[in-house]
């Protein structure tokens, strides 16, 4: 049985049709990147799934269970999580912070409001299981607007870790890390629960390639291809919507 | 000495009750980041609901407190709900005239309810007498003042730097899509805060009406005052509230006792003195 599964998902955009009939299903375990060029409509894919936008037509099921009309933020709590961009990390709160944070939401105590998060054993433990397993353990305590980029783009994985997501949306993990650190990242994302279901969105063809057990392609709105990511760039009619982009850029692009 | 230790001990005192208000403002301006002109009628509505108490009810001094502040926190939730939350993010000027309104309207009730006297809120034998030091006596209000101010500094910092709502809440004002993305009730994290401060502000309003004395233009006579606090002391911070207070109080309170003819002369002119060394407030968290 599929874990995550969308059907004929469709978006229109004033008569464009962005997401045109997608469906793409995860199971268990579960290494997909999707990937394609600018525009091609991942972006809006990723906001249907998430439920930050409504389709004009098809479903989404999770673990079985219709959830096209579930809102957004009960999503993230039924376990479907998208991994947070830098941008939106809290700049006044530390790593540790942001992870019991994540720990406190998931487990929903709400009881434990006003209780002292740091005097929560269970919590701070966790915390530092996790952000030991990511090598942040050393800057637990300092504002995430004193730790480097790349350690950023680490935490928001602890972050997506400790809310023990079902299926995880990878939204372009190395992008902007430098090339030296990214290798700390595909580390981080090797230590992910194998039975995560992960859908990547990744513009570099390298880390795909490492990750992916399979890729989609969408251009134009549409699932192109889908397959493995040894088959990708055998495909025409892959090569034919890069063309111009990626395919002349490199692998790099 | 004696003159220097009253005026400590009044200046301490009141820039105590200065803080216990402003720090609720300082929360709803600097973490919420509205500009929340009607801070000051929350402080009035819960001087008026202790003297109440007090004088028509017969409860005890402690028993007031909490039932006035109490029925204030609980009187705010639906203005929060129907007023405030349409506030949120919109222009300052927008936030101005919205709680400049409710203001005027909750003087209005006042002077219409209660009529336009002096409301007294009796202090009980405890708290009504001195204490002798030896050399010198002093009130044994305005220690209690002084406690209730450490006592508010505390359990603030406390619930904001340490707890999990102080967590969900720094979330919530940080980035409130990225914490709702995670799951916190942005919404509820605002109804609880706003509450809090509002809760303050009645307790301030209740412990400082020997100082700022209860009656219905109380809302509009010292807004300002709350409002320069939290300015002088930079919107959101504790530390420089409360730094603030009581360099505001220390400057009103020797002011008075010392050039009385000059009025508010010396608090306003220290006043634009700090904001012209810091624009940002004493302390500012955010801007």
């Amino acid at each position: 049985m599929s874990l995550f599964e969308a059907k004929k998902l469709r978006k229109n955009f004033g008569g464009l049709a962005v997401t045109n009939d997608v469906s793409l299903s995860l199971a268990a375990g579960d290494r997909l990147a999707l990937i394609g060029p600018n525009g091609a409509g991942k972006t809006t894919f990723v906001n249907l799934v998430t439920g930050h936008i409504k389709p004009d037509g098809g479903s989404i099921a999770l673990a079985g269970e219709d959830i096209t009309g579930v809102k957004a933020m009960q999503r993230v709590r039924r376990g479907l999580v998208r991994s947070f961009q830098v941008t939106r990390l809290f700049a006044d709160m530390t790593p540790q912070e942001h992870v019991a944070l994540a720990i406190l939401q998931r487990d929903g105590k709400a009881s434990r409001m006003f209780g002292r998060h740091d005097a929560m054993r269970p919590v701070v433990e966790e915390v530092g299981e996790i952000l030991h397993l990511l090598g942040l353990s050393e800057l637990a305590h300092l504002k995430v607007r004193e730790i480097a980029y790349g350690q950023q783009r680490l935490l928001e994985i602890a972050l997506a870790m400790a809310l023990r997501p079902k299926v995880l949306l990878l939204d372009e993990p190395a992008a902007g890390v430098p090339q030296s650190e990214t290798a700390r990242i595909e580390r981080a994302l090797d230590m992910l629960p194998p039975d995560l279901a992960v859908l990547m969105i990744e513009h570099d063809m390298d880390l795909v390639f490492r990750f992916a057990k399979r890729v989609m392609v969408l251009a134009a709105g549409t699932v192109i291809f889908d397959g493995s990511p040894q088959d990708v760039t055998q495909d025409v009619a892959v090569r034919e919507a890069y063309l111009g982009s990626y395919a002349n850029a490199g692998s790099a692009a | 000495m004696q003159t220097v230790l009253s005026i400590a001990i009044d200046a301490l005192a009141y820039g105590m009750v200065l803080f216990v208000i402003s720090i609720g403002l300082s929360v709803t301006m600097g973490l919420m980041r509205v500009v929340n002109l009607a801070h000051g009628a929350f402080a009035m509505i819960g001087g008026y609901l202790a003297s109440y108490a007090t004088r028509d009810l017969g409860l005890g001094y402690a028993p007031a407190i909490l039932i006035a502040v109490v029925a204030t926190a609980i009187i705010a939730v639906p203005i929060e709900r129907l007023l405030y939350r349409r506030i949120y993010g919109a222009p300052e000027l927008t936030q101005v005239l919205m709680t400049i309104g409710i203001t005027f309207c909750v003087i209005g009730l006042a002077n219409y309810a209660f009529g336009p006297t002096l409301k007294t809120i009796p202090l009980p034998e405890t708290l009504s007498g001195s204490i002798d030091l030896g050399f010198r006596a002093i009130a044994t209000h305005r220690i209690f003042a002084i406690v209730c101010g450490l006592i508010v500094a505390g359990g603030l910092w406390f619930l904001i730097e340490r707890t999990a709502f102080g967590i969900r809440l720094r979330a919530a004002v940080d980035n409130a899509p990225m914490a709702a993305a995670l799951g916190v009730r942005t919404q509820l994290v605002y109804a609880v805060s706003f509450a809090v401060a509002v809760g303050l502000a009645a307790f301030g309003g209740i412990v400082g009406a020997e100082l700022l004395p209860v009656e219905p233009y109380y809302a509009l006579r010292y807004m300002v005052t709350f409002l320069v606090a939290v300015s002088i002391g930079g919107a959101g911070s504790i530390p420089g509230a409360l730094i603030a207070c009581l360099l505001l109080g220390a400057i009103d309170t020797t002011g008075r006792y010392l050039a009385p003819e000059y009025g508010e002369f010396f608090f306003y002119l220290a006043v634009i003195v700090i904001v012209t060394l810091f624009p940002r407030g004493l302390a500012g968290r955010f801007k």
